[in-house]
């Protein structure tokens, strides 16, 4: 997950380190639970060194990094606007199956076709497991939303699964 | 000009494709053009054939029967002499045979005439010669009644006459009223056989029939200085009355007489081509509201590809107006071929023989009838598809069906045909009016006629020298009306195999989802059947008291039979069983399709 | 309860033709099939696959050309058109993909309709209508001409009304098909608790998502059957990584 991300959950009020963490866990619904704890303040660590935050130390003394309420910078709040205004998405990754395909075939060691359909396999197991989690929340709400996008992307995939299979059938009866 | 030219394609490429509706529609306004053209038809032939005939026979203004004069046969010879005669044929010698047939025997009225043409009253020979030794001419009308033919040989009182001719005249009065005006004579204390009926005779044939029991009588044709003053020196020269009837005639009191025997008829037809153009309207209603349902999507199509709203509207239009023209004309030649058969008013009279049937005016009218038919039911539907927007159109969602909550609540503890022929009837309340308003029409006339029919026999039974079966002027009316009422059952009938088959298809979709549901097919084919009864079974209730006020209305008073119960009855029943004959087909033919196929083939 | 093991549905060799000669389309080319009472069974396959086919002979709604069919331990390829009008009176339920609601009658009218065909009286039928539409969730709705309702409510009559007479199993032909994700959503957790209630339910869809629901998922292509799995699940931890929560 992107340091941006803090910048960004900062830019309402400064917080404390385990303030930030309650409100991700929020948003996130069960999948905050695979979110590892320590991972929030090494991030933090990381902006207070490349100065886009800045720590406010409490009244009592402290050294553990889990202490103190954090701040946006000037230089924080310009980054967290530039990041809000950014278009960029996460890459997806369908060269690497692609390939796999080709290799499979060309060296003759694998049928394409049953590669494909191991993979539909997995992804419907866990499509199946991501639209369970998506009923059991309230629809609209921020966990239904985020657990819907996975959901989405699965059916992508598995769309494009199948215009795999399609093309390989061709392919082998061709031959 | 183009534009013409585009809406005419348009028009006929569409009328190509659905050809057997096209065929019913100008079926159903060609019957109802017929019975307009023979009324009308009638209507003009009325007024004037015995003028006509009065014209072609130097027709007499004054006749007068010596019957009428006792024994006074002074008074009858000083008539020929009175002031105002301008002219005089006879008097004739006329004897009172009885005639035979063909097997039927009847009173004949047998006048003596020279083979000279006569001054006044000559008959009209419409076939064969005039009188001859030897031979006989028969009246035409009462020809027509005994079926007599040039060439056949009568007897009269025994003796062989061969027929010589047939001829008309407006002399005496028409066949089957002879008794009426001048009176008739015969043998004593005998019975009329038969309506009495006139022959010409040579006059030496006309004395040798004579006898002391069955003596002679006389007749004379007078011409007056002034015909309008006829009835003047009627009353004027009249012997007083006795028992017997008036001894003078004006000829404006034999024209009434000929007159009132084709009014007869022309009371039947008139009305009865109204109802039948009724008919006809609420048929051609149905059938257009039926076409434009499949129609709307065409003039969307037709919208969408750039043509003006009203530009769709003027050719759905134009081909109704086509199939009225066709209609038209069509009915035009039914009727002036069927004219002749009903109006050879009276037989005595020589309107049909001579006269054409249809005149300009009367083929004018006619055509603008069909034109407004059609028009009148296509335009409400035509200009709604133009108001409407396209999209609806294309759609296919304009004639979504109504909703009656009433109904369908009404419905819901009811056996399954009634459930759903109920919210079948429900959805498309307009054409089960149109279709309970035919039927009414259809019950009413048949009461009607029903009505006449007994009131007719009662009379019959009643009344005392007419034999009724063979009055030819009975038999004319009732001519007529067997051909108004079968032309009126065959458009109820093409009505209902319309409306039906609009409604199987129209509920397609919802008979497939009640079978999907659970109903089975028999259940389906009667709910169908119950759409078509209910309107059936309204009309021919309300038709009952319609079809008597209806009667009452034409025959303006008079006595009206009673119907019995069961004949009422048996028309209900008819009714019904006719609607489910003919709705029976269709309706099973719809529930074998599997449900499948009509689902995915029709649109939400 | 239910007795699994005991198939609702067994199909052999079936077989749909349509048109003859040149022009002959085999839609459905000798399918066997056993549905496990209480199942829900998935049908998955490209447009034109014959899926949609296959369900109308498997709900009786088309008779096969040749194969046999057991439905509730009947044979329906042979039966007559007035029994298996009692069948689907009692045992079936349909729920087609264009709703094919009445439009002329409100959602409870609509509902109660298959009771009222089968005898029950207006009392009983209106009732039972007014517990199902609060099953789905409709209870707001029941005036409504169905005109007046969005594609998913539109498809909850349709459920509705298909357990109206309480079926032994549901056909569903395309259920999501004109659904938007929550609606999608909403009507999965109705399949789901149907099915938690015993109910057999035979889904047809493109739809990924309901096929991963589902107990069992066969795959058609060109009339056949090419797959048939059972799903297994795996854990939400595979789901985060999914999200892009690297931990």
């Amino acid at each position: 997950m992107q340091q941006e991300v803090l910048l960004a959950m900062l830019a309402k009020e400064p917080s404390a380190g385990y303030q930030l963490r309650a409100r991700l866990d929020r948003a996130l619904g069960p999948l905050g639970e695979a979110m590892n704890a320590g991972h929030v303040y090494v991030q933090l660590g990381r902006l207070e060194k490349a100065g886009l935050v800045a720590r406010r130390e409490p009244t009592g003394a402290s050294d553990g990094p889990d202490r103190g309420v954090f701040e946006l910078t000037p230089a924080g709040q310009e980054r967290v606007i530039a990041w809000l205004g950014e278009v960029s998405w996460p890459k997806p990754d369908l060269a690497e199956f692609h390939l796999k395909l080709i290799a499979a075939a060309t060296a003759r060691i694998a049928d394409p076709l049953s590669i494909i359909d191991g993979q539909r396999q997995e992804l419907l197991r866990r499509l199946r497991d991501a639209q369970r989690a998506v009923m059991a929340e309230p629809a609209r709400s921020d966990a239904w939303l985020l657990l819907e996008g996975i959901v989405l992307r699965l059916q992508a995939d598995l769309r494009w699964l199948e215009a795999c299979e399609g093309t390989w059938t061709e392919r082998k009866g061709e031959r | 000009m183009g534009r013409l030219l585009l809406i005419w394609r348009l028009a006929a490429r569409d009328l190509r494709r659905r050809p057997a509706q096209a065929a019913l529609l100008l079926a159903v306004i060609a019957a109802a053009v017929t019975a307009l053209t023979l009324g009308l038809v009638l209507h003009g032939v009325t007024a004037k054939p015995y003028t006509q005939t009065q014209a072609q026979t130097a027709g007499p203004d004054v006749v007068a029967s010596s019957v009428g004069y006792g024994g006074d046969s002074a008074a009858f010879a000083a008539l020929a002499h009175a002031p105002g005669v301008v002219a005089r044929s006879g008097p004739y010698p006329v004897a009172w045979p009885a005639l035979q047939a063909h097997g039927v025997s009847a009173d004949v009225m047998a006048e003596g005439r020279d083979q000279a043409p006569a001054v006044v009253d000559q008959p009209k020979v419409l076939q064969g010669t005039w009188v001859r030794p030897g031979g006989v001419v028969v009246e035409r009308a009462f020809a027509d009644a005994l079926g007599i033919r040039v060439g056949d040989t009568v007897t009269l009182d025994g003796e062989p006459f061969p027929v010589a001719g047939i001829a008309v005249t407006a002399a005496v009065p028409v066949y089957s009223q002879v008794c009426f005006y001048g009176g008739c004579s015969g043998p004593a204390g005998r019975p009329r056989q038969f309506d009495t009926g006139l022959v010409w005779l040579t006059q030496p044939a006309a004395r040798g029939l004579a006898s002391p029991a069955n003596p002679l009588t006389h007749y004379l044709n007078l011409r007056l200085s002034d015909p309008a003053a006829a009835p003047v020196f009627v009353s004027r020269h009249q012997p007083p009355p006795g028992n017997g009837p008036e001894a003078l005639t004006s000829w404006q009191s034999l024209s009434a007489a000929a007159g009132t025997l084709v009014s007869q008829e022309q009371n039947v037809l008139s009305p009865a081509s109204w109802l039948l153009s009724l008919l006809a309207l609420a048929t051609v209603a149905v059938v257009a509201g039926g076409r434009m349902a499949e129609q709307e999507r065409r003039v969307g199509l037709l919208k969408a590809a750039g043509a003006a709203p009203s530009l769709a509207a003027i050719v759905l239009l134009a081909e109704h107006l086509i199939i009225a023209f066709c209609a038209a004309g069509v009915g035009l030649a039914a009727g002036w071929l069927v004219a002749p058969l009903l109006t050879s008013p009276g037989a005595s009279l020589v309107g049909a023989a001579s006269a054409p049937a249809l005149t300009p005016a009367t083929v004018l009218l006619v055509v603008v009838v069909a034109l407004i038919v059609a028009t009148a039911s296509t335009l409400v539907p035509a200009i709604r598809a133009a108001r409407i927007s396209t999209v609806r159109l294309l759609a296919g969602s304009v004639r979504s069906p109504r909703r009656q909550g009433w109904l369908i609540r009404l419905s819901s503890g009811l056996p399954v045909p009634l459930l759903l022929g109920l919210r079948l009837v429900a959805r498309r309340p307009r054409r089960t009016l149109l279709s309970g308003a035919s039927f009414t029409v259809t019950a009413a006339t048949i009461v009607a006629v029903l009505i006449y029919h007994a009131t007719v026999h009662h009379d019959a039974l009643r009344a005392g020298p007419y034999s009724g079966a063979a009055d030819p002027g009975q038999a004319r009316v009732d001519q007529v009306l067997l051909v108004v009422t079968v032309i009126m059952v065959i458009l109820a009938a093409a009505n209902a195999l319309f409306t039906t088959w609009a409604t199987v298809l129209d509920a397609r979709r919802f008979s497939a989802i009640a079978r999907s549901l659970g109903t089975t097919p028999r259940q389906t084919a009667s709910s169908l059947l119950v759409t078509q009864l209910l309107p059936a079974l309204a009309g021919a209730l309300l038709g009952i008291p319609v079809g008597m006020a209806l009667y009452g209305a034409v025959q303006e008073g008079g006595s009206q039979a009673g119907l019995p119960l069961l004949w009422l009855l048996f028309l209900v029943l008819g009714m019904l069983a006719a609607v489910v004959a003919v709705t029976a087909v269709p309706a099973s033919i719809s529930t074998r399709q599997p449900i499948a196929h009509i689902l995915q083939s029709e649109t939400a | 309860m239910n007795q699994s093991g005991e198939p609702v549905v067994r199909a052999r060799g079936i077989r749909k033709d349509y048109g003859s000669g040149e022009g002959l389309v085999r839609a459905v080319d000798g399918i066997d099939l056993d549905v496990i009472r209480g199942e829900t069974l998935a049908v998955m396959g490209p447009s034109g696959c014959g899926k949609s086919t296959l369900l109308h002979l498997l709900g009786g709604l088309d008779r096969p050309t040749a194969g046999e069919l057991w439905l509730a331990g009947r044979r329906i390829d042979e039966m007559s058109e007035r029994a298996l009008a009692h069948l689907r009176r009692s045992d079936i339920g349909f729920v087609f993909q264009a709703f094919q609601l009445m439009d002329e009658l409100t959602v409870l009218e609509n509902v109660e309709l298959p009771a009222l065909l089968a005898g029950r009286s207006p009392r009983a039928a209106r009732r039972r209508a007014a517990e199902l539409l609060e099953q789905v969730g409709l209870t707001q709705r029941t005036a409504h001409l169905p005109t007046a309702l969005s594609g998913g409510q539109r498809q909850r009559v349709a459920i509705a009304r298909a357990l109206a007479n309480d079926p032994v199993i549901v056909f569903a032909d395309e259920p999501t098909g004109n659904l938007d994700s929550v609606a999608t959503t909403e009507l999965l957790r109705l399949f789901d608790a149907l099915h938690t209630s015993g109910l057999t339910l035979v889904i047809v869809t493109h739809d990924e998502r309901v096929a991963a629901t589902a107990d069992r998922l066969i795959s058609m292509r060109d009339g056949a059957f090419v797959g048939d799995t059972r799903l297994a699940g795996g854990t939400t931890g595979n789901l985060a990584r999914l999200a892009g929560l690297d931990g």
